[in-house]
């Protein structure tokens, strides 16, 4: 009887190890574990291996990311690995980029949940001879040879203020439901909120920012709880992908849709219902597939030593408007794309 | 075995003159405090803020605070009990990501998708009690890896994508019009009749006592007679069956989609409400009514930031502050009681 115990009590415990172990990875790239010399050719396409690590993986966005990153590798020939960690922990994000220099991929991308803890870690890649670049989120002041952007601050940050105070009638006042209270790429945009919401509309106001974190159900309460506070709030901002169905199901949920309006960045797909009863007035993103091909073309450039300038060998049309600005380095996507409900549901993602 | 009669004794033969003796007051100093702070706060910020004091605002408060009381129901057995449950959150995926796609899948009416959240989440609740009460583990060890596996098998369902255009088939637990009657959430209302049927239970069933007894002493209750390892089945069923109804209501307040970032955070939040709301960490000692306040606390300082216009880091610090005041409260009693 107590060995029995004993032996069922190792085997949870172990279980548990196990699954403990492997919860950081849950889906694995194919057949991919052991290539640590591949890296030294790097020249033609055929044998060339480009990773992206997301922020998060199994959200629309990455995934739509991935599929125009695998686009591109099957158009320029090379092979594309995706992985990223199940929630946006920069740690975990860490380990998968650790585990890519040990493979020695040839061109590695990342989108950082920590800009500052993923400098050093590029550095040690780019010493290992793999070429580093961000993707979707810059690392600034780290040894990444290229970021690829999906739209200029002011771009979105402009489009942001213009689609929500068309809807609010260019006047009135309005609350930011923001996500990571650190996240590099939201601060930013919402300063340029702040600054042309100023410049341009002089009668209308920004009364608070919070941060709901990279939780709907906080967001959508957040928004809730602003709109009981600010009687006289006409409009709310969803600045990132799950905020903004967030805000927009709260003036839902309040029945006051027609009263108080909303914009954010959202999917075109979560998006949708709200874009169609009036609940969200339109919302501003890219073409993310365009942005996972741009990526994978800009990792061909590098690894062949390319000219990122040259963006006229771009097969795909989302993406063939891109510019390259070789002071910033960054190759800018395009301007943005403001979805409503009647685009919305051409995009499936 | 022949120790088994003795110890339900008490309660049932000689009657209510020692059941009197033997529980608590009917209401604990802490909760009174709790109760008092909670008051103090709500007329505070109806002062303060333009409109807290609102259904508009109090309606949504108690839909938030809903499933969190709800599942502290069962996290505070599980504390009673000296355990933990640490896989709610992961729980409350599965049983949300398997519901809202059978939701899309098919048109299938509310009662059964309910039934079928519940199921689920009874289900993986079950597999933790099993493996807590015979691998006797720690359930600290136990949940926290059987919170990686639910969250894999939760990623597996999600498959990479989100589940998009739920229906409104569930909107009877919503925020919404449709989510309350006379202005009282059902949600919330649901919530307090599992908070009264806890109390009750907790209070007066042997099977309520027994959890106690499990929680002060388990090999004393076990001589005692109680059958300690069905309790804790039992227990942990119960708390997973309460995450299902509460995926329910989760994918009722949600949007029109459902990504994995479902539930997260949620065992925390639970659990501190649960802390909060006097349980002892330890074991052997709380109440469910407690743990329905402190929900409320915490919803309500996290809410009152927000519409105070602070900045919304300082709900961290005031719900942390909330935590360690209560946590150190019960052991300096704990400490109180052994030097008595």
């Amino acid at each position: 009887m107590k060995i029995s115990r004993r032996i069922a009590g190792a085997l949870a415990l172990s279980a548990a190890a196990a699954v403990v172990l492997a919860g950081c990875t849950s889906r694995n790239d194919p057949g991919q574990s052991a290539a640590p010399g591949a890296s030294e050719g790097g020249g033609t396409a055929e044998d060339l291996t480009i990773a992206f690590v997301p922020k998060l993986q199994g959200i629309p966005y990455f995934e739509a990311m991935n599929t125009g990153g695998q686009q591109a590798a099957e158009e320029l020939g090379f092979e594309w690995l995706y992985q990223g960690p199940t929630t946006a922990d920069a740690a975990a994000q860490a380990d998968i980029v650790r585990s890519f220099i040990q493979q020695g991929v040839d061109v590695l991308f990342v989108a950082p949940n920590d800009p500052n803890s993923m400098a050093p870690l590029l550095e040690e890649a780019q010493a290992a001879g793999i070429h580093v670049a961000t993707t979707d989120t810059d690392a600034p002041d780290s040894v990444r040879e290229v970021f690829v952007n999906q739209a200029s601050t002011e771009g979105i940050g402009e489009a942001l203020t213009d689609a929500l105070l068309e809807a609010m009638g260019g006047s009135g006042q309005y609350a930011i439901v923001s996500c990571g209270e650190t996240a590099a790429n939201l601060n930013a945009w919402i300063e340029v909120q702040e600054a042309y919401t100023a410049s341009e509309y002089p009668d209308a106001e920004i009364v608070d920012i919070v941060y709901a974190g990279e939780d709907q159900a906080m967001a959508t309460q957040m928004a809730t709880d602003l709109m009981s506070s600010n009687p006289d709030l006409t409009g709310l901002v969803g600045e990132c992908t799950s905020s903004a169905p967030g805000v927009a199901q709260a003036v839902e949920d309040a029945g006051r849709t027609g009263e108080v309006f909303t914009v954010g960045l959202g999917t075109p797909q979560s998006m949708l219902p709200y874009l169609e009863s009036g609940s969200s007035s339109g919302s501003i993103l890219w073409d993310v597939e365009a942005l996972g091909y741009l990526t994978g073309w800009a990792g061909v450039q590098l690894a062949s030593d390319g000219d990122l300038g040259d963006t006229s060998t771009i097969g795909l049309e989302g993406a063939s408007g891109a510019t390259y600005d070789e002071a910033t380095g960054e190759l800018l996507l395009g301007p943005p794309t403001i979805f409503t409900a009647e685009n919305a549901g051409d995009y499936d993602y | 075995m022949t120790a088994t009669a003795p110890a339900p004794a008490p309660a049932s033969a000689s009657g209510q003159v020692s059941l009197r003796r033997i529980l608590p007051p009917v209401v604990t100093g802490q909760e009174l405090v709790l109760l008092g702070v909670l008051v103090v706060l709500w007329v505070l910020l109806g002062i303060f803020t333009p409109a807290f004091l609102t259904p508009g605002s109090i309606g949504p408060l108690l839909v938030q605070v809903a499933p969190i009381a709800l599942i502290g129901v069962g996290m505070t057995f599980v504390i009673i009990t000296a355990g933990i449950d640490v896989s709610v959150a992961a729980t409350i995926m599965v049983s949300a990501v398997v519901t809202a796609r059978v939701l899309v899948a098919a048109d299938v009416p509310a009662v059964l998708a309910v039934l079928l959240a519940i199921a689920i989440g009874a289900l993986l609740g079950t597999v933790n009690g099993v493996l807590i009460a015979y691998g006797r583990v720690h359930p600290i060890i136990i949940t926290f890896g059987t919170a990686n596996l639910f969250q894999w098998l939760g990623l597996r369902v999600f498959d990479s994508s989100t589940v998009n255009g739920i229906p409104g088939t569930l909107d009877f637990f919503g925020r919404g019009a449709a989510g309350s009657t006379l202005g009282v959430p059902h949600s919330f209302a649901i919530a307090v009749v599992a908070v009264a049927v806890a109390w009750w239970f907790l209070r007066y069933a042997k099977a309520g006592r027994n959890l106690y007894a499990i929680g002060g002493n388990q090999n004393a209750a076990r001589l005692a007679g109680i059958k300690v390892q069905p309790r804790l089945v039992w227990v942990y069923g119960i708390t997973g069956a309460l995450a299902g109804l509460a995926a329910c209501m989760i994918i009722a307040t949600g949007t029109s989609s459902l990504d994995q970032s479902v539930g997260s955070g949620k065992e925390l939040q639970v659990i501190a409400a649960v802390v909060i709301g006097g349980t002892s960490i330890l074991g052997g000692r709380g109440s469910v009514v407690g743990t329905m306040l402190g929900a409320l606390l915490v919803q309500t300082v996290v809410s009152g930031v927000t519409q105070l216009g602070w900045p919304t880091q300082l709900g961290f610090l005031f719900v942390g502050i909330c935590i360690l005041i209560a946590v150190g409260t019960d052991l300096i009693r704990e400490r109180a009681r052994r030097r008595a």
